[in-house]
């Protein structure tokens, strides 16, 4: 059984341990001139301390409850992934799709994750949220969202 | 009368028909968003924010600050209806207002918390207009050691506060801290922790930090959970207007949650949270009845919805005499000022009046208008509660995406923000708390400049925050609250609050 808090401190041990050596490199200065990486250093000197003491006190912890399984259990963690994938690939296609076509592809994809909605009520609520978000962003907030393929047309 | 002449200058400012629209669309906001579970106030700020600076500073604040007490209320409407706290401060509210629902009462519940707020939020801003420029009076006198102090202080009482692991609550402000340097050095322009990348060199952004830790996140954790339907209540809604016996339950409950709240929302950390969790303890504890206390007493509502209201005037009174927020949603604030060039500190009333008076003159005028637009519109609000989260989670993620794109019209902030989405959801998961994070991340450069500042000036010598006796005092009181975990009272009453704000 693999324990959650056991594993989160050896990652944050090891996240405190390059914030200490960072500093160092960025100019630790001494207590009469402080360098740039004064403060981190202390930051990262504590956030080390404080993982180990965490995985110490870590191994006194059983059962159900600290398991990293556990924590994932009769979820539907994938629905994550995809939405993360989605929204990554949103965010590349942006600029060149435009904010019209990218974001309308977008929320029918989303929409569908965990919803069970015909194809028109998917299509007809993206559309409408879109334009409902470009309007209010675009013409009455002034974002200037990106026009992409179809610059010159809007 | 000196203290009225600025109150006047402030409604002046306030009354502006460009303030109350901002007022009126702050308060609509924050109700609609402490409604929407799922989305908080610290989100739905950090989403708006750049939406503000195409408007004067002062109307901004006043918009901002009118989402955070209105989303106080919000939260209250779902508490009571659909036992679901849209807000952590309202989880008391589930105890006794859900239980009115049920027998009948979700109207008298409503009104009650609604006036509860309103009568709360009128005192704390009464509080904070008194207390707050002497407060910055003093403060004219602290040097950067006993700014240093106060900002340990700060993140000890909210690591202390944060509920669950206080030591996993630590680690968490040492990382804000570290991310709150990254970039250009302040004194000797040196990268820090930039990795290379040219848009780390102005430090990472509020708003994709909060907006991934807060708003993402959540709709991850939602997204993966298998949830039902909501169960709303059906019963027809008659008669908010709580009858005269229940005004007589609930007036001194009000006012003592009322100044509570206002106490306990200067402090720095979850003050809305603490005070609601500590006006329920009060008041069940000299109810003459406490047994109808988890049954549907009034009191019960009243108290806690006042606490939490008073809070938020409350916790202004350190980020406008001190400069230091009291909570992630102050420090958003905080943030927000920076970038409109009004640092926030003892002297921003002197500097900046129409800023200070406006926004408190503001607030009771916004809680005002809770009072009328919540009692006709709560029929509209359990609409929204019925939006299904199908529907809704999308439009959460569409407005994260928005925000964080109008910062710079740069994908790479939305890039950050899914960093932090994810970062945010595994924290979630492994128990780790995003409030210390945030606000360590906002003091993080404030503290690099005081701690340099006092060694500096004490020619390296670290006694200098135990020689001077107001640091002393403040690291002593940093020590006792290290300690305050040990006895087993103290112990037990973190965690009921750090459950209730995790869950």
């Amino acid at each position: 059984m693999l324990n959650s808090d056991r594993i989160s401190s050896l990652f944050w041990l090891a996240a405190g341990i390059g914030i200490t050596l960072l500093s160092i490199k960025y100019d630790f200065g001494n207590f009469l001139s402080p360098g740039a990486g004064f403060i981190t250093f202390f930051a990262g000197a504590l956030l080390s301390l404080l993982s180990l003491i965490l995985f110490i006190s870590s191994g006194k912890k059983r059962g159900p409850q600290s398991d990293l399984k556990a924590l994932w259990k009769g979820l539907d963690w994938k629905k994550v992934v995809y939405i993360l994938i989605l929204l990554f690939i949103y965010t590349l296609v942006l600029k060149p799709l435009g904010f019209l076509i990218g974001t309308f592809l977008l929320l029918i994809f989303l929409f569908k994750v965990k919803g069970s909605y015909s194809w028109w009520k998917v299509l007809l609520l993206a559309f409408l949220i879109t334009s409902g978000a470009f309007l209010l962003f675009q013409v009455w907030l002034k974002v200037q969202l990106p026009k992409g393929v179809l610059e010159g047309m809007i | 009368m000196d203290i009225l002449n600025p109150i006047f200058f402030g409604f002046s400012v306030a009354l502006q028909p460009f303030n109350l629209l901002f007022c009126f669309l702050g308060v609509l906001i924050g109700t609609l968003v402490g409604v929407l579970p799922g989305l908080g106030p610290v989100a739905a700020i950090s989403l708006l924010l750049p939406a503000t600076f195409h408007v004067p500073p002062v109307s901004s604040i006043i918009m901002l600050s009118g989402i955070y007490y209105g989303a106080m209320y919000g939260g209250s409407i779902t508490s009571i209806l659909v036992n679901i706290p849209g807000e952590a401060a309202s989880v008391v509210t589930c105890l006794d207002g859900y239980k009115m629902a049920q027998k009948g009462r979700a109207g008298p519940a409503l009104g009650i918390a609604a006036f509860g707020s309103f009568i709360a939020g009128t005192l704390g801003v009464i509080g904070l207009a008194f207390f707050a420029p002497p407060l910055a009076k003093v403060a004219l006198k602290f040097g950067p050691p006993e700014y240093f102090a106060l900002m340990v202080l700060g993140l000890t009482v909210l690591t202390f506060l944060a509920g669950g692991s206080m030591l996993k609550s630590l680690m968490m402000a040492c990382i804000g801290v570290v991310i709150g340097n990254i970039g250009l050095d302040l004194i000797t322009a040196q990268p820090r922790f930039t990795f290379g990348l040219d848009v780390l060199l102005d430090g990472v952004g509020l708003v994709p930090l909060v907006m991934g830790l807060f708003g993402i996140s959540e709709v991850f954790i939602n997204v993966e959970e298998k949830i039902g339907q909501r169960e709303i209540f059906k019963t027809p809604l008659k008669g908010l207007l709580p009858s005269l016996k229940d005004w007589k339950q609930s007036f001194w409950p009000m006012i003592r949650g009322s100044v509570l709240g206002f106490f306990l929302g200067i402090l720095p950390g979850g003050g809305a949270v603490i005070s609601s969790f500590v006006s329920y303890g009060v008041e069940k504890k000299i109810s003459k009845n406490p047994e109808e206390f988890g049954q549907g007493a009034i009191a019960g509502v009243a108290g806690p919805e006042a606490a939490n209201n008073s809070a938020t005037a409350g916790a202004y009174i350190p980020l406008f005499t001190l400069g230091l927020p009291s909570n992630a949603v102050m420090a958003i604030l905080l943030g927000a000022l920076m970038i409109y060039n009004m640092p926030p500190g003892p002297r921003l009333i002197t500097s900046h009046p129409q800023l200070f008076w406006g926004t408190i003159s503001s607030m009771y005028i916004g809680n005002f208008m809770l009072l009328i637009l919540n009692l006709p519109l709560i029929g509209l609000w359990i609409r929204i509660l019925r939006i299904p989260y199908p529907i809704l989670f999308p439009l959460i993620i569409l407005f994260c995406l928005i925000g964080a794109f109008s910062l710079n019209n740069n994908t790479t902030e939305i890039m950050l923000m899914l960093f932090f989405g994810v970062l945010g959801y595994l924290m979630k998961k492994f128990k780790y708390d995003g409030a210390s994070l945030i606000l360590a991340m906002v003091l993080g450069p404030l503290m690099d400049q005081s701690l340099r500042q006092s060694l500096l000036m004490s020619g390296g010598s670290g006694l200098i925050f135990f020689t001077r006796p107001i640091c002393l005092a403040v690291f002593v009181m940093v020590v006792i609250i290290f300690l305050m975990p040990l006895l087993p009272l103290i112990g037990r009453m973190r965690k009921s609050v750090g459950t209730a704000e995790m869950d």
